[in-house]
Formats: C-alpha cells, sequence, structure tokens
C-alpha cells in the first residue's frame, strides 16, 4: 500500500505554486488543510498568500499586500521578513514530520529574522532596532525587547527564500522572545492583515479561545521577493497558521469547559493488560476514531469564501482522511476526491456557510505518518543555581543514511558557556554509549561568545549524526547573578532560554528541514530584593570600623597609662572637670558659713 | 654549600602532601576551582582554560565575556600539556610555584628585616621564628593548599609581590622593580605597593652605602623602572592579542568597574547588586579612593618599617580590593608570622582568630544553604563575608596597633612592658 503524508503533499502544492509565480502575480489564494492526527488530535493549516508586482510596491500601491506592514518595511529597508508566533509544543514521536517541514514554524513565543539592506552593520542594527519596534506596535508582541543582548547575526542557520537582485548589502538579523506569551492580541492584528479580514473565507475559523487553547499551535509572517527569470519581481507574503487541537477538549462547550470523565460502560479497556479487571482499566483509543465537525471544533462554521481570493482554485478546504471514510459536508459544497486515496477538497459556494462532519467509523485503511528525519531535544542538566550543563541529543532513526544539519543556539549573557568542556556520546545500534572527542561529530563551528549586557551568546554547529545512531552533545555553564534591578518582577520563576534551532542540510535542491526545540527555564540565583538598603548600610558600617579603627590608631599618639591621665588633666574636659569640682566646693564653703 | 634539611624537610613534605592530595581525590582540583571562595572572575582556572581554548583556535579570548586574566598567561599555559587528559603536569608547575613563593618568604625572614631595619629595632628580637618556620607556615596553610590545588591564577601575583619584597630585603632593587611590574601586570593592585617597597629599597641602599642617595631620585628611578617593566610586558601583550585596546578593557578595566558580580568573599558583590543604578559610579569610585587612602596613611605613619606597611597593605587588600579570594588572605596570613615579635602585644588575637575560623568553616555551609539547598537567600552568605572581612580588619588593626606600641617602646625603652593608651 503506497501512501503520501500530508506533508509532502503541502510541500508538493507549495512546489507547484512557487513554480508558477508569473501566473500567481497580483494574486490572493487561502487554503486550510485538516488532518486527523493520533489521540484524537486535528491538525488544521492556513495558509492565506497574497502577492504584488515589486513595481507597485514601491509606489506603495500594495493592493493585497497589507499597507500597514509594507511602509514598516520600506521605512526599515527590510528585503525579506520571517515573523513567528507559537506555543505549544510539536509531538514528533506522535504526530511525524512537523508541517511545512519546519519551515513555516518558530521556537516558543516570539522569533524573527530579516534582510535588512545597509551599507554597515552598526546601520544594519539601527534599521533592525526601528523594525522591532514598528513590528512590536503593529503585532502587540513584546518585540521592543529585542536588544542588542537578544539580536544575533546567524553565519549558515538561515538563507533567503527569496530572490534578491544583490545580497551584499543584505544583513541577516535575527532575534527571539522565548518568554513571550501569544495570545489573541496578537491574532487580532494578524486577521487585519489579511485581504478579507478574518470576515469571509477560511479565516472566519478563527477563534482565540480555540486557537490559543491548542496544544501546539504556529503562527507566521514571511515576506520575500520573488524574481522569475522570465519577468517582473514581485513581492509575496506568505501568512500561515498551523494548529493541533485536541478534538476531545475542543468539543467541550464554552459555558462547561470541566472534562467529565468517561462513563464506565463507555469505556474501552485493554484486555490483555495483566493488572486488568472490572475496577482497573487501561483506556484504549477508539479504534472508529472521534466524532467532529468544524462546528465543533473551531466553534464557529467557515463563513462562505473570501471573494478576492482566485475564482480559479475554488478548493479552498481540504480534509485528509482516507476515502472509505463518510464525511458529510453542508449543501453548495463540491467534494472532490483526489487519486492518492486519502485527499479530498472541496469547493465551497460563496454564499452559504460551510461545515463538515465525521461521525465515528471504523476504518480499514490508515493514513501513515512518516518518521521525522532527526529527533531532537535540548535540556538543562545539574542542580543548584551556580552551574549547570547544557544536553542536546539528536537521534538519527534512519537505518542507511547519516544526517548532517546545523545547530544553531544564542544564549543569553548571563548563562556562560564554557566551550572548553564540549563533549560528544554517541550510542551507536549496539547500544553502548561511548564517548568521543567533539571534534569527531563537529564539522564546523561558529562561536561569538557574549559580552555582559551587550550581547548574548552565538553558537553554530555544523555536525553530522551515522545512521541508526544518538549522538549526546554536552558542555558546561555558569549562571551569572544580576544587579538587583535586572531581575523580572517572578525572579524566582527562573529566565527562559531561546529554542536551538535545528537545520538538516541533507537534501540540497529541496527546500531545507527545521526543527526547532523546546524553549528553557533556568533558574538564576538571586539577591534578597527586599534590602538594598540594609546592605548598603552594612556594609558601609564594616567599612567605616575598619577605615575608622585603623586611622585612629594611625593618627593618635602612643603613651603611657599614668602619662595618660597627666595628660588628661590638661585636657578640655580635665579642665572643666577641675571648674566644676571648684564651684560645688565654693557652693559648700558658702552653706557651711550661713550654718 | 650545606643544605639545611630541614628546610629541605619541610619543602619536600609539602610537595607530597599536595601530591598526595591529588593522587588520592583526582576531584579535588576540579571541586576547588569551582568554589566561589578559591577561584573568582579574575583568577579562575575554569575561565583561563576557555581563555585558553579560544586563543588557540584563534578566536581573541577578550571578545567575549569569560576571560579576563593578563595576556601572557595564555602561552605560558598553551606550553603544558592538555590538563583534562594529563593533569599532573599543571599541577607540579602549581607545586613549584609555591615552593618558590616558600623559598622568597624565607629569604624576606632570614634577611631580619622585619625586626631590625635601618630606621628601626624591634625590642623584642629573640621572639622570633626562623625563615624555615615561617615557609612552613605558609606551605601547610589550608587556605594556600586550596588555592595550590585549585590552580588559581592569583599564585603568581603572589609570586610576583613575594619575590619583589624578597629581592628588596637581599638588596637587588631593580628586580624588585621588576617582579612587582610583572605583579602588577597580572592583576593591577599590586602597584599600589610601589611607594612602600620603594622605601624598602632605599633603605637597604641607603644602609649599605656610606652616603644615602637622594630619596626623591631613588623614588623617581624606581618609579621608571616599574613602569617601563610594566609597558614592556603589556608591548608583549599587544604582540599575543593584537587589540590593545580589547584586552586592556578586558582586564584592567574588568578590575575597575567591576561588572562581574558573582559572589565572593569580599565586600564589593553584594553592594553592587544591591546599589541604586544612579549611585553605582560614586560607589565604586569611593571604595577605590578608600582602599588607596590606607597607602598613604600607613606609609606616612609606619615610615620606619616599611615590610610592616607591604604587610598591612596586603591584609588591606585581601579585605577590601573587588575580587579578593582566600589566596589574597593566605597571602597576609604568609607575611604576619615575621610579625612574631608582635604577637604579645596585640589585644584581640582571640577574637580576630574566631571570627576567622568561624566564617571560614560557616561560609562553605551558608553557600550551600543559599544555592543548593535553597533553605535560605543570599544574606546567609553576605552575612558571613561580612564576619570574614571584620575578623581580618581587626586582626590588621591590631597588629598596626602593636607596631605602633613596638615603635614607641623603642623610642621609650624604659617604659618596656607598661600599660599604653593611645591620645
Amino acid at each position: 500500500m503506497t501512501v503520501y503524508s500530508l506533508f509532502s503533499f503541502l510541500l508538493a502544492l507549495a512546489v507547484t505554486l512557487w513554480s508558477s509565480p508569473v501566473s500567481a502575480s497580483s494574486d490572493y489564494h487561502e487554503q486550510l488543510f485538516l488532518q486527523p492526527l493520533p489521540q484524537s488530535s486535528l491538525l488544521a493549516s492556513f495558509n492565506f498568500r497574497g502577492n504584488t508586482s515589486q513595481q507597485s510596491f514601491d509606489n506603495q500601491h500594495f493592493q493585497y499586500f497589507p499597507r500597514a506592514l509594507g511602509q514598516i518595511l520600506q521605512h526599515a529597508h527590510t528585503k525579506e521578513l520571517h515573523l513567528r508566533f507559537s506555543t505549544g509544543r510539536w509531538d514528533a514521536e506522535s504526530w511525524g514530520p512537523r508541517p511545512w517541514n519546519g519551515s513555516k514554524e518558530g521556537g516558543t513565543g516570539v522569533e524573527l529574522w530579516a534582510w535588512i539592506d545597509a551599507a554597515d552593520d552598526e546601520e544594519a542594527f539601527a534599521k533592525w532596532i526601528t523594525l522591532t519596534q514598528s513590528l512590536s506596535g503593529l503585532f502587540c508582541a513584546s518585540l521592543n525587547f529585542v536588544d542588542s543582548t537578544r539580536t544575533t547575526r546567524p553565519v549558515v542557520s538561515f538563507e533567503p527564500t527569496g530572490d534578491h537582485p544583490k545580497v551584499d548589502g543584505l544583513h541577516l538579523l535575527h532575534g527571539t522572545l522565548p518568554g513571550e506569551v501569544v495570545c489573541t492580541e496578537n491574532l487580532t492584528p494578524f486577521l487585519k492583515l489579511l485581504p478579507c479580514k478574518g470576515k469571509a473565507g477560511i479565516s472566519t475559523l478563527f477563534d482565540g479561545h480555540k486557537l490559543f487553547d491548542a496544544a501546539w499551535q504556529s503562527m507566521s509572517v514571511d515576506m520575500r521577493p520573488i524574481c522569475p527569470s522570465d519577468g517582473d519581481c514581485i513581492v509575496q507574503i506568505e501568512q500561515t497558521v498551523d494548529m493541533v487541537l485536541d478534538i476531545e477538549r475542543s468539543k467541550r462547550p464554552r459555558s462547561n469547559p470541566i472534562p467529565r470523565p468517561v462513563p464506565n460502560e463507555q469505556l474501552l479497556c485493554d484486555t490483555s493488560k495483566p493488572y486488568n479487571s472490572h475496577d482497573t482499566c487501561y483506556p484504549l483509543e477508539k479504534a472508529s476514531g472521534n466524532a467532529w465537525s468544524l462546528q465543533e471544533v473551531f466553534g464557529r462554521t467557515l463563513n462562505g469564501v473570501c471573494p478576492l481570493a482566485d475564482s480559479d482554485e475554488q478548493q479552498s478546504v481540504c480534509l485528509r482522511v482516507p476515502h472509505e471514510r463518510q464525511v458529510f459536508h453542508s449543501e453548495g459544497a463540491v467534494e472532490q476526491k483526489k487519486a492518492d486515496g486519502f485527499t479530498r477538497c472541496f469547493s465551497l459556494s460563496s454564499s452559504q456557510p460551510f461545515d463538515l462532519s465525521i461521525p465515528e467509523q471504523a476504518v480499514q485503511t490508515e493514513v501513515a505518518l512518516e518518521e521525522p528525519v532527526l529527533h531532537a531535544e535540548r535540556t538543562i542538566v545539574g542542580h543548584g543555581q551556580e552551574r549547570g550543563g547544557m544536553r542536546i541529543i539528536f537521534g538519527n532513526p534512519s537505518k542507511t543514511t547519516d544526517v548532517d544539519f546545523i545547530l544553531f543556539e544564542s544564549l543569553p549573557w548571563y548563562l556562560r558557556p564554557y566551550i572548553h568542556t564540549l563533549q560528544a556520546t554517541i550510542t551507536g545500534p549496539d547500544g553502548v554509549p561511548r564517548e568521543v572527542p567533539a571534534s569527531e561529530l563537529v564539522t564546523g563551528t561558529f562561536y561569538r561568545p557574549a559580552i555582559d549586557r551587550e550581547r548574548g551568546t552565538q553558537l553554530e554547529l555544523a555536525l553530522s549524526v551515522p545512521a541508526a545512531s544518538t549522538v549526546t552533545l554536552t558542555y558546561d555553564f555558569e549562571k551569572a547573578i544580576l544587579r538587583y534591578n535586572e531581575y523580572p518582577p517572578d525572579a524566582n520563576r527562573g529566565f527562559n532560554v531561546a529554542p536551538a534551532v535545528i537545520r538538516i542540510l541533507n537534501a540540497p535542491d529541496s527546500a531545507p528541514i527545521y526543527i526547532r526545540s523546546t524553549s528553557l527555564l533556568l533558574p538564576l540565583p538571586t539577591p534578597d530584593f527586599s534590602m538594598p538598603y540594609n546592605v548598603i548600610i552594612l556594609t558601609s558600617t564594616v567599612i567605616a570600623l575598619a577605615f575608622g579603627t585603623v586611622f585612629n590608631i594611625l593618627v593618635r599618639r602612643v603613651v603611657s597609662v599614668d602619662e595618660a591621665a597627666a595628660l588628661g588633666a590638661q585636657s578640655l574636659k580635665g579642665r572643666i572637670l577641675g571648674k566644676l569640682v571648684a564651684i560645688r566646693d565654693r557652693i559648700k564653703k558658702k552653706e557651711t558659713k550661713v550654718e | 654549600m650545606a643544605v639545611d634539611r630541614r628546610k629541605v624537610a619541610v619543602f619536600g613534605a609539602a610537595f607530597v602532601l599536595r601530591l598526595l592530595l591529588i593522587c588520592l581525590f583526582p576531584s579535588l582540583p576540579d571541586l576547588l576551582t569551582g568554589r566561589v571562595e578559591v577561584s573568582t572572575p579574575v583568577n579562575s582556572f575554569k575561565r583561563l582554560q576557555e581563555g585558553l581554548y579560544l586563543y588557540t583556535r584563534n578566536v581573541s579570548p577578550y571578545d567575549g565575556g569569560v576571560f579576563h586574566q593578563a595576556p601572557l598567561l595564555l602561552p605560558l599555559f598553551s606550553l603544558l600539556p592538555d590538563v583534562n587528559s594529563n593533569p599532573i603536569p599543571t599541577a607540579i608547575f602549581y607545586f613549584l610555584v609555591d615552593l618558590v613563593n616558600a623559598h622568597a618568604l624565607a629569604t624576606i625572614s632570614e634577611s631580619g628585616q622585619s625586626v631590625q631595619s635601618r630606621l628601626h629595632s624591634a625590642m623584642r628580637k629573640h621572639i622570633r621564628w626562623d625563615g624555615t618556620s615561617v615557609a612552613a607556615w605558609f606551605l601547610f596553610n589550608p587556605f594556600t593548599i586550596a588555592t595550590c590545588l585549585a590552580r588559581s591564577t592569583s599564585v603568581f601575583t603572589t609570586s610576583g609581590i613575594l619575590l619583589a619584597v624578597s629581592n628588596a630585603v637581599s638588596g637587588n632593587t631593580l628586580n624588585a622593580m621588576l617582579a612587582l611590574g610583572l605583579a602588577s601586570y597580572l592583576s593591577m593592585y599590586p602597584a599600589l605597593l610601589f611607594v612602600p617597597l620603594a622605601l624598602l629599597c632605599y633603605d637597604q641602599r641607603a644602609q649599605k652605602s656610606a652616603q644615602a642617595p637622594s630619596s626623591g631620585l631613588f623614588i623617581l628611578q624606581h618609579g621608571a623602572i616599574l613602569s617601563g617593566s610594566i609597558a614592556g610586558l603589556l608591548g608583549l601583550s599587544i604582540l599575543i592579542t593584537g587589540n590593545f585596546w580589547e584586552f586592556m578593557s578586558a582586564t584592567y578595566g574588568f578590575h575597575l568597574l567591576v561588572p562581574d558580580l558573582t559572589p565572593n568573599v569580599g565586600l564589593w558583590w553584594y553592594f553592587f547588586i544591591e546599589m541604586f543604578d544612579s549611585f553605582r559610579e560614586f560607589f565604586l569610585g569611593v571604595f577605590w579612593l578608600h582602599l588607596a587612602s590606607y597607602v598613604g596613611g600607613l606609609t606616612a605613619r609606619l615610615r620606619r618599617q616599611p615590610l610592616f606597611i607591604i604587610t598591612s597593605l596586603l591584609g588591606v587588600f585581601a579585605v577590601f580590593k573587588p575580587y579578593p579570594s582566600i589566596s589574597d588572605a593566605s597571602l597576609y596570613f604568609a607575611l604576619l608570622p615575621l610579625y612574631r615579635h608582635l604577637f604579645p602585644l596585640m589585644r584581640y588575637t582571640f577574637f580576630a582568630i574566631s571570627a576567622l575560623l568561624y566564617s571560614s568553616l560557616l561560609g562553605p555551609a551558608f553557600y550551600h544553604l543559599w544555592i543548593y539547598a535553597g533553605s535560605g537567600n543570599a544574606n546567609f552568605f553576605y552575612a558571613i563575608t561580612l564576619v570574614w572581612s571584620l575578623g581580618l580588619s581587626i586582626l590588621l588593626a591590631d597588629s598596626i596597633f602593636a607596631a605602633l606600641r613596638d615603635e614607641w617602646e623603642q623610642d621609650h625603652p624604659e617604659r618596656k612592658g607598661q600599660e599604653v593608651k593611645q591620645v
């Protein structure tokens, strides 16, 4: 049985669309893919793409390109832009490879990289700051906090996806905000960039409550110029939203979101477990799959089609389930099954709302998932707030081919890596771990160490993992202690460390595959925030005590005790005491006279 | 030449003790290297290794926030075999540096400069330890052993200072200035010792030659030698690093501005963590001025005993410099036994020694409570550093008092042993 994965389909579609940019010039296109994933999950992948010709873009005639974004890009001399908002974690072990091969995905939080046209590094950085400040306002995100400590200049990890007439003057800058919480305030400006602004077409399905309740979601904005060999250049904006919804969770009514246990008689138990009995159950996933509809999962139905979208491409919703599976759809839409046996697309009616409904049904065939090319996992090891270690595990599931990739890490300056402690352990197919010198696996290194309060660490390693092996990289780091006002209000929560970006190089002619690790939480030692005054006072006291004692000893004269008594009589205090005694004596004398 | 068998035994025992420690406890050096009491950002061996790693791969080690030590250490340590695969040669190198330091100390002690100098003669000359005992006191001090095993680069500064003093008391004024130049080049603060060291050299010269040279000219000459030696070392450093301002700001700028607030036994780190931003520069200036102020005060009052000025200043540095470690305290404790004759005149020895013992035992415990156990907070360790500084400064003040009293007794031999008072 031959099956194609959704992802290769997505990729094939993307390639077809890339290869025909001239016909797609100054057009608008949108598409939704739906695919049920194991563990009652549903992947929904929205894609919106608008083109405008370079000439009209330069003349500020934006057409399908959002004006707000276009003017920012022109002002900051940005030739290519990639902006990502992500939350959650893609579970590669259950869900397989990432949609779009990870190229439309960002690390947890906000990630931004752009090619800026500038004469030198300083000018590029100034324009980058302009860009981040403006985008911060446009997307209601804290992008203005992308300062020099969070900006890196990757050397080999990213390459421009557009066609640039001159590459010399372009500077790539990359910034991440791993702690940014992506939420509805970022979705609203994202929708406003679309021509139909969430009023018609597939974008009507977006509901912040559902989108940000997903197990994983990633919103992206990509802008790039495309210059076909035979035609005028166009500027393309592509916006995508990918999310993995938990069907069970999404189907709960908003008014009553508390999960209820499945009634006993509906529980499916794994009877092969030794502990299975009338009161012990290992629940099984339903073989018939979950029943769901767009209305149930997204909380609303799809409201017609966006009238600005290409009229010849009406199949804006595609679903990937086996053909034998029953799918009900609302009236007015036309279903078309593709030849691969799994994909069906729907042409929607422009005026009627559209809904899909999939009942529970036991099916013979299943949509097989591909194995990801590489598994990657990054964790902080060690205990205590003084030092720790970073451990990155790469697993190559392939039995035959090696994987070559680039690991890109940008670390905050208060995490001080000791790169001389970089060690590698390799576990071959025999399962025996053995230590190897890191230089055996690392074929290239680019390392720019951090400078306190100025810039972060940038580390790019070119690595190779042999077939059916697991490689573990470790290095030590030290945690800096900061000034009391450099800690956030929730200082003991820890600091976010940006995810590592992995770019897999295996296929030279096709688009690269990207994987991002999860972000990390780094606890730092904290001072006592309540007592700056006390510390200033106590330290000053000790210093004053030492200074006072030493200089008191130095400036005074040494005399013996009897001399001191004699000297004491001549001092001011001695003379005053003498006067007092004399006065007392005189008064006493007078009293005796009166008697 | 007769070999001093006792001295050989002490030196040999110190060497064997260190060797035994690293052979029996192979993880001890790395453990000590990680202790904040021993390793500070300016003398940590781990940071040196990181700098070395970058240096051998043609990356500038100063273009980063980790390495802040003098550039000449890099080619020196790149000659030694890799410490991870073969730690013994590096360790033995450090042991030998320790022995050189102890030998310099023995030379200082045997010169008798601490009890009898040109302008001063102590009253209790008979109460003193010989050179071997002073060297043994240094070599078997746990603080010295810990510093040596942790491979802290302060031991090179220590040798610079001790060699400078030992050359000065033997009359080799040129070598003394060159050694002080090395120490100043490595950690900057020893430059403050120039005035008392020049006085020590001057006294030696005046004592030996029939006609005393002009003091102003003498100090100018030696200042020029010191500046020349520092300039020469900086010139060599430019050959190594290439970028002058980069390494100047990463090493001396780092000492001056104290940007890294990693905990240590000193007073600066917590003060500048908690300091309000607008006052940070002001207090940096105040702290440095305070440190420098002792040079003038001590030199003016204790002019007759330049070696004692140096000893006391080393005590001041151990408390008040920006990144102190126990190696600075061990240097002060090494020179203090030269003044064994002052011990009977000191008044608060019990209190000072108790405070020092208390803080050296509780310090690691409180640090553990703060960083690892999480049951204490930063104030625990901070309080211990306060006690440590207080103990050291009481010891310092007490020894200065004893020295002044000794001078007074020399001026008034008839009143020896009487109760005294300061007015």
